[in-house]
């Protein structure tokens, strides 16, 4: 007789996580737990992400007090995805009061294939890799969105990449069904999306979450992988003490300073956002987006108090030239940057190639009206995907003559059973610590 | 696939057939026949119906909706499909069915409040249990249901489809109990949840009236309706199958051409349903004008008919062995399990 079958017995899982994986050590570490690489024991193919919910104490004792509505969502979702785009969930061991989600692993993320273009010497990533990421990321996110899932927090962290260059979007801990939920999306979440990604619906206040909120953050990612830097990289204003979210200002300017001030008119409903009325208090663009991802850096220094501008762009767009997008600028500035010459011998290419489509795809998707922001099935047959002389290739790697660094495994903590406790570094790169976006606990 | 039905765990891995259900439950018993023999059981519809009360008072001190409430059951219903009812608390696992569904639902329940409640509801049966024994049952339940806990139900159908067919909000009151008792069955393990929710609109239409306000339970003593059901359904599957052979066994069967979702509604359906009725006799009855819309539409709409004949026949056999339920015969049989076994604590 089997004892787990007993509810007497105490719970006991049917495999132990140790039993069939070899923990090759540890990867990174969140508010939610822990992730492991791990081979498996009995020659199961390929290598293991394992991720390890933290578990919950009272005082030194690990109890059972009830699995969070987020990892119930993250275990029930991505036990039914099935997508060659997004991470795949290899099974779930429920064992010792924690919760082990074992995934296929992936050696790189885009974060780290990023940060690796910043390195001296800065060299751009290759137009056709930019290309087929962006083509499997939004292929992903046609699966996820035709099936009701909303990601709510892309962000390159969580855009895995295999070794033979598949792209895979990863973590789903927050996402959502969107299939008539019983309550707002918006309750019980107090953060969405990590800040720098976040669409301009949500930082005025929209309560509604629709598939248009995933693809602004992939339009901020496009940005990001052409020009290596976050393209509109605010600070997140805390809570206050009362609780009440704060309107994100600075992270609004930042969209500001590159998009222009949105208007009624380019945006219909936008005077129905709740915080509208801050608008006026944001300063129109100065000069627009000098290329390489430097719009923004310039001038605005204490735009609290710019309240003299008010007359000059009134809510309306009364003031054309502060409703002006800098977009295309800052695009040809971008991909038309001069490549260093050391960067040049080692065979780097411009991204000039990407061309006018490029700048089209990526307006298409930093669209302020999510009613006219490109949806994945609409962007994944934008010309800019049909172009000559080469089509999409399924491995972003593919032509790449470099092979990017293997992602980061650390010994420290080997032990997957009890492991030490979860910290809040990732190891890997150090200047992660720096990205915000830290989750709040949901209940 | 999380919402499309075709592809989901669901389809996959929890709808089965009679034998197979038969064979999962028998391979269950005979694990520990003597364990069986020394605690018999009523039959397994009586239990059925003792559960999906006790589901129905803790859902109602706690505020929690339909939607949870029938999630809840399917899982309960697939855990037993795993687990031999004598070696658990039931009310154990109808509070953490409750907890666990409510959490996949978007109305979480705090875990304190659920085991408060329960021990307040059944104090002879559930004070041993407290938050850990609850958590710890919640990771025996979602293992044993390999972490699919995403459930299509029949509700969607019958929300998409109540206007396609101009259901009087008496008839869709009717159509949902009718889906709510149907979790009583062994229905929601063996057919689609559209299967279920047109089968729900069937007996809605063929059975509501007006002197039978309660509806579901009831519907079923109007055998008129019932009659006039099954010929509805003979019907359109001989529309169905007369417009199969005219077009060449063009919609093979086996093929879905039509999702629990959205499509279903599609404009094809709405428009041929009402041009063919249109051309019709004029009837005056709007019952039988109803009736023959529906007929229409599920002729030309590749249902499995056989499927919903099935199922009417499934859930009218219920509501006849309603009549025989006893509730304290089966609230002992359970109780004596559990105090024999100390499962209560």
């Amino acid at each position: 007789m089997n004892p787990a079958r007993n509810l007497r017995a105490e719970y006991q899982s049917k495999v132990r996580v140790t039993d069939k994986y070899k923990v090759i050590g540890f990867i990174s570490s969140g508010t939610y737990g822990r992730v492991y690489k791990a081979h498996g024991r009995h020659g199961q193919p390929g290598e293991f992400a394992i991720k390890k919910f933290k578990p919950d104490k009272e005082g030194e004792q690990v109890t059972y007090t009830g699995i969070s509505q987020s990892a119930v969502r993250e275990m029930a979702l991505c036990s039914e995805l099935n997508h060659a785009n997004v991470i795949k969930l290899i099974e779930i061991i429920l064992e010792d009061k924690c919760i082990f989600m074992v995934f296929e692993y992936a050696e790189h993320d885009l974060l780290q294939i990023i940060h690796h273009h910043t390195q001296q010497p800065r060299h751009p990533i290759p137009p056709n890799t930019i290309k087929s990421i962006m083509f499997q990321l939004l292929n992903g996110c046609q699966y996820l969105h035709t099936n009701w899932v909303l990601h709510r927090d892309l962000k390159p962290a969580n855009i895995m990449v295999t070794s033979s260059g598949e792209v895979k979007i990863g973590d789903l801990g927050l996402a959502r069904l969107f299939y008539k939920p019983l309550h707002s999306l918006f309750s019980g979440d107090k953060v969405v999306v990590t800040i720098w990604y976040r669409a301009p619906e949500l930082l005025l206040g929209s309560r509604h979450y629709t598939p248009a909120i995933d693809m602004w953050a992939v339009g901020c990612i496009f940005a990001e992988l052409l020009s290596l830097r976050p393209i509109f990289k605010g600070e997140e204003a805390k809570m206050d003490s009362k609780k009440t979210v704060p309107f994100q200002r600075n992270q609004m300017q930042k969209i500001v300073d590159v998009m222009g001030l949105p208007t009624k008119e380019r945006w219909p409903l936008l005077t129905s956002m709740p915080e509208y009325s801050q608008l006026p208090s944001l300063s129109p663009p100065l000069g627009g987006g000098g290329g390489g991802g430097h719009a923004g850096h310039h001038g605005h220094h204490g735009y609290g108090s710019h309240h003299h501008h008010q007359s000059h762009h009134g809510r309306g767009g009364n003031n054309a030239a502060a409703s002006v997008s800098h977009l295309e600028k800052w695009y040809y500035g971008t991909i038309n940057q001069q490549i260093s010459s050391t960067a040049q011998a080692n065979g780097a290419s411009s991204l000039s190639v990407l061309g006018a489509q490029g700048y089209n795809l990526l307006a298409g998707l930093l669209e302020y009206d999510p009613e006219k922001r490109l949806t994945a099935a609409n962007a994944l047959q934008h010309p800019f995907f049909a172009e000559s002389p080469d089509p999409i290739n399924a491995n972003c790697f593919a032509g790449v003559k470099m092979e990017y660094p293997h992602r980061r495994v650390s010994q420290d903590d080997n032990d997957i059973r009890t492991g030490s406790l979860p910290g809040t570094k990732r190891s890997g790169l150090p200047d992660d610590s720096l990205r915000p976006g830290k989750r709040v606990k949901e209940n | 696939m999380a919402a499309n039905y075709w592809e989901s765990t669901q389809r996959r891995y929890w709808q089965f057939t009679k034998e197979e259900l038969a064979a999962m439950r028998q391979k269950l018993e005979d694990e520990d026949p003597n364990l069986v023999h020394m605690y018999p059981l009523p039959q397994l519809r009586h239990i059925n119906i003792y559960l999906n009360r006790q589901f129905n008072h803790l859902a109602k001190r706690l505020g929690v909706r339909q939607q949870a409430l029938a999630t809840a059951q399917v899982y309960l219903k697939r855990f037993y499909t795993r687990v031999e009812i004598r070696r658990t608390n039931p009310y154990l696992l109808v509070a953490t069915s409750l907890y666990l569904a409510c959490k996949m639902e978007e109305c979480p329940q705090h875990i304190r409040l659920i085991v408060q409640e329960a021990r307040v509801l059944w104090p002879e049966t559930f004070h041993g249990q407290d938050t850990s024994k609850l958590g710890e049952c919640e990771f025996f339940l979602i293992s044993e249901m390999s972490s699919q806990l995403i459930v299509h139900q029949p509700y969607r159908t019958l929300t998409q489809l109540q206007g396609e067919f101009n259901l009087t909000p008496e008839e869709s009151q009717a159509a949902w109990q009718a889906i709510n008792d149907h979790y009583m069955t062994d229905l929601p393990l063996l057919y689609p949840p559209h299967i279920i929710g047109l089968t729900a609109i069937l007996l809605a239409i063929t059975c509501y009236n007006r002197q039978n306000a309660a509806g579901g339970a009831n519907a079923a003593g109007n055998s008129g309706g019932l009659v006039m059901a099954a010929n509805a359904l003979a019907h359109a599957q001989a529309q169905s199958q007369a417009r199969a052979a005219a077009m060449g066994g063009n919609s093979g069967p086996g093929t879905p051409n039509l999702t629990p979702q959205g499509s279903f509604a599609g404009g094809n359906f709405s428009s041929q349903g009402g041009r063919e009725l249109g051309d019709g006799s004029n009837p005056t009855d709007p019952k039988i004008a109803k009736m023959q819309r529906f007929t229409n539409w599920l002729a030309e709409s590749n249902i499995d008919i056989e499927g919903m004949i099935d199922c009417t026949q499934e859930i009218i056999s219920f509501y006849d062995c309603h009549e025989q339920y006893e509730d304290l015969v089966v609230r002992d049989n359970i109780k004596r399990f559990i105090k024999a076994r100390g499962l209560d604590k």
